[in-house]
């Protein structure tokens, strides 16, 4: 035992690894490479893979530095001491669509069918900060999410749902909706006497998302969407300490076009600026980042997916280790939900999606994920139905009562492959975070447009290599049907606008004006003084402020932006 | 080709996925056209940005499902305004049952997920060549999902 761990911790010594590598080699000329089906294998984010793997391929690996134990750093084997032993990963089914009369009785449904958590998805005005009633919002009000444009509408939205006890997740995805939006949520808690400290769950809120993975006209500046984000962090560390304040979401960076590294470095490189900027707010390390946490897609490749997550957590914790150096290891910890691949379904045979998200799920699971949303199968065609938002819930139960994949952690930890093919991914995600840094961070890549091209180059690749049957899309590429056998049915979105129109009247009508535009004086006056917007709005929204003026009040303030245009 | 195509290409209202109509102008560009991307847009802006920049084909692209509502009224806009020619193509999650109806209010032609970059390049450098007028029947040619990279099957 001793003698093995001579080698600077290593797990092997310096004479075994030589006779390994020795016949490593002596076997690696005998193999008939031109038998091999392919001219070259790799995984889906372009790393050669090997025919084999062996203990030469981690050969300074060190057991205690390199891998450790399950809830301590560098958490790589998991972030919790029992892992799925103790509680599987949260069922967070995502729903929301029409008004929020109707994803209400989809909440309902989802967590009588036992889903853990909900995970609210909103409309693209809602998202982009736009009344239901605004001029540029009537083709997509209700649609890909649910509409919400005061804290009434938050009130329906989780009426009957004990938000003391289901942990909420809001897909608040950009700073301009969530500053409005979550806090409606708080307000509403207060309003059902629910103190802040005990709300359990996450807003989305990443300045990526208003600024990158929506190239649309007139959102925030770059350097507008980040405050705002962090005003969130900062409200949350201060009044909401089970609240996850942001959520970095690599899923949709990887669904804008980003390879699985890309995924990884941007998320960190935007966390490690919302850090730098708490600490600048006075904040100290661990009152804050053991909140932060991170959205993840399970794409294609399935060891490099398990890969990714268990690079991104050792990484994390180092990363959080060297450069903040906290007293609480849980500040070194990535928590991370997982959502299956959207860009990974196809539209025909949609059935297959079933499989596909099974794979994506199952990857997610052994990369140690805390929660998870599996897509629908008809995700390629329309905002899930009640079946098939039922098939991917049931998809996570077979998962965890069936497979009994959950009975040990991090079970492909030791694999030869397993462990060189983290270290690989590390290394490229330190590289891009690197070249992040030298352009001068996170904020000045998106303002200049560097993110953009680099998202959008990596989306072309992966569509010229479907194109060219390099990679196989089965039922697009190849396999392909002449006939539909299954004809998804189409989910149809409830009528949303003119409900929404007509609550707005109405709301506008009822409630003081004088209160409402007291509390547009508030918001305006904190822009000017640079104040935490979020301690205002929180309050704002109780005089039935509606999202849209909260928007116009702060975009009026700090104006707008037109991200490249490619 | 005579003359450069010249393109204008935009996303439709609020939709927030630009993947798709990114990755489809650069194809365009690389096949040797003129495009003008206007990101997200209302109809209204679309048409004015036609009148203003004389393209010889309009490029839409909508994932979020709001094309039954905003495409129609691209099409109806340029009537209005006295372009009755101008091919209008939409590419996005538009599923198959919309293809028809879209078509009858106009849109040229409709590419749905799984459709190949060569279809549309093709498609586009034919409206470009005056090929192509609105209220055409192409779907015997081409049908969304029925991509011709693949049709070998499989690389290896």
């Amino acid at each position: 035992m001793a003698d093995n761990r001579s080698e600077k911790g290593s797990l092997y010594r310096n004479e075994a690894l030589t006779e390994i590598e020795k016949a490593e080699d002596g076997w690696c000329k005998k193999y008939p490479q031109e038998r091999e089906r392919l001219d070259e294998f790799t995984t889906l984010s372009g790393l050669t893979v090997s025919p084999l793997y062996t203990p030469a391929s981690t050969p300074n690996m060190d057991y205690l530095q390199d891998l450790g134990f399950p809830g301590e750093p560098p958490f790589i084997r998991g972030v919790y001491p029992t892992m799925y032993r103790g509680s599987t990963w949260t069922r967070r089914q995502l729903a929301g669509y029409g008004p929020p009369e109707e994803t209400n009785k989809r909440y309902r449904f989802l967590l009588e069918a036992g889903a853990e958590g909900i995970n609210g998805v909103f409309d693209y005005p809602t998202l982009r900060g736009y009344d239901s009633d605004d001029p540029v919002a009537f083709g997509d009000v209700g649609r890909g999410g649910v509409a919400v444009d005061t804290i009434e509408d938050m009130a329906t939205l989780f009426k009957g749902i004990p938000i003391d006890q289901v942990s909420i997740s809001l897909v608040t995805c950009q700073p301009i909706c969530n500053i409005s939006v979550q806090s409606m949520f708080f307000a509403n808690a207060q309003t059902r006497n629910v103190p802040l400290e005990h709300l359990t769950g996450t807003s989305q809120n990443d300045f990526l998302m208003e600024t990158v993975m929506s190239i649309a006209p007139d959102v925030s500046p770059p350097r507008v969407a980040f405050k705002l984000s962090c005003d969130a962090i900062e409200f949350c560390a201060r009044n909401a300490g089970r609240w996850n304040p942001v959520s970095f979401a690599g899923y949709n960076y990887r669904e804008a076009g980003c390879n699985a590294f890309q995924e990884i470095a941007f998320v960190m490189a935007n966390a490690l600026a919302c850090i730098e900027e708490m600490l600048r707010r006075g904040l100290k390390i661990d009152d804050f980042a053991p909140r932060l946490s991170f959205f993840f897609s399970a794409h294609n490749d399935f060891f490099e997916e398990i890969c990714k997550y268990r690079a991104a957590r050792r990484l994390w914790s180092r990363l959080i280790r060297d450069r903040f150096k906290p007293e609480n290891p849980r500040s070194q910890a990535l928590r991370f939900h997982v959502q299956t691949a959207g860009v990974a379904l196809t539209a025909q045979q949609p059935l297959n999606n079933i499989v596909r998200s099974a794979y994506h799920a199952l990857s997610a699971a052994l990369g140690g994920a805390q929660s998870v949303h599996v897509d629908g199968f008809d995700e390629a065609l329309c905002t899930p139905t009640e079946l098939s938002s039922l098939t991917a819930l049931r998809t996570q139960q077979i998962l965890q009562l069936e497979t009994r994949i959950t009975h040990t952690i991090d079970p492909l930890a030791g694999s030869y492959f397993m462990e060189n093919l983290t270290n690989e991914m590390e290394k490229r995600i330190v590289g891009l975070l690197e070249e992040v840094d030298s352009r001068g961070g996170i904020v000045k890549t998106v303002e200049d447009g560097w993110i953009h091209r680099a998202i959008s180059d990596s989306a072309y690749d992966y569509q010229k290599a479907v194109e060219s049957g390099e990679m196989p899309v089965v039922g697009v590429n190849c396999h392909r049907l002449s006939e539909e056998p299954y004809k998804a049915e189409i989910f149809a979105t409830p009528e949303t606008l003119a409900v929404q129109e007509a609550k707005l009247k109405r709301l506008r009508v009822e409630r003081s004006a004088d209160q409402a535009q007291k509390a547009l004086d508030d918001i305006n006056r904190c822009c000017e003084r640079d104040g935490n917007l979020m301690e205002v709005i929180v309050e704002s929204v109780k005089a039935r402020v509606s999202e849209g003026e909260i928007s116009r009040t702060i975009r009026d303030f700090y104006g707008k932006w037109n991200p490249p245009l490619f | 080709m005579k003359h450069k195509i010249r393109v204008i290409f935009a996303r439709l209202g609020l939709d927030a996925h630009w993947r798709g109509s990114v990755i489809v102008i650069r194809a365009l560009r690389e096949a040797g056209m003129e495009v003008i991307y206007l990101g997200n847009q209302m109809p209204e802006a679309i048409v004015r940005a036609v009148i203003q920049e004389d393209p010889d084909v309009v490029g839409l692209s909508t994932l979020s499902g709001n094309q039954m509502v905003l495409a129609p009224m691209v099409v109806e806009g340029l009537r209005q305004n006295g372009i009755a020619n101008m091919p209008v193509v939409l590419g996005g999650t538009i599923p198959q049952d919309d293809i028809l109806p879209l078509k009858e209010k106009g849109i040229a032609e409709v590419f749905g997920p799984g459709s190949s970059l060569k279809d549309i390049v093709v498609f586009f450098t034919r409206c470009g060549c005056g090929d192509i007028k609105p209220g055409h029947s192409l779907s015997a040619e081409l049908t969304c999902g029925t991509a011709q990279a693949g049709k070998d099957g499989c690389a290896k």
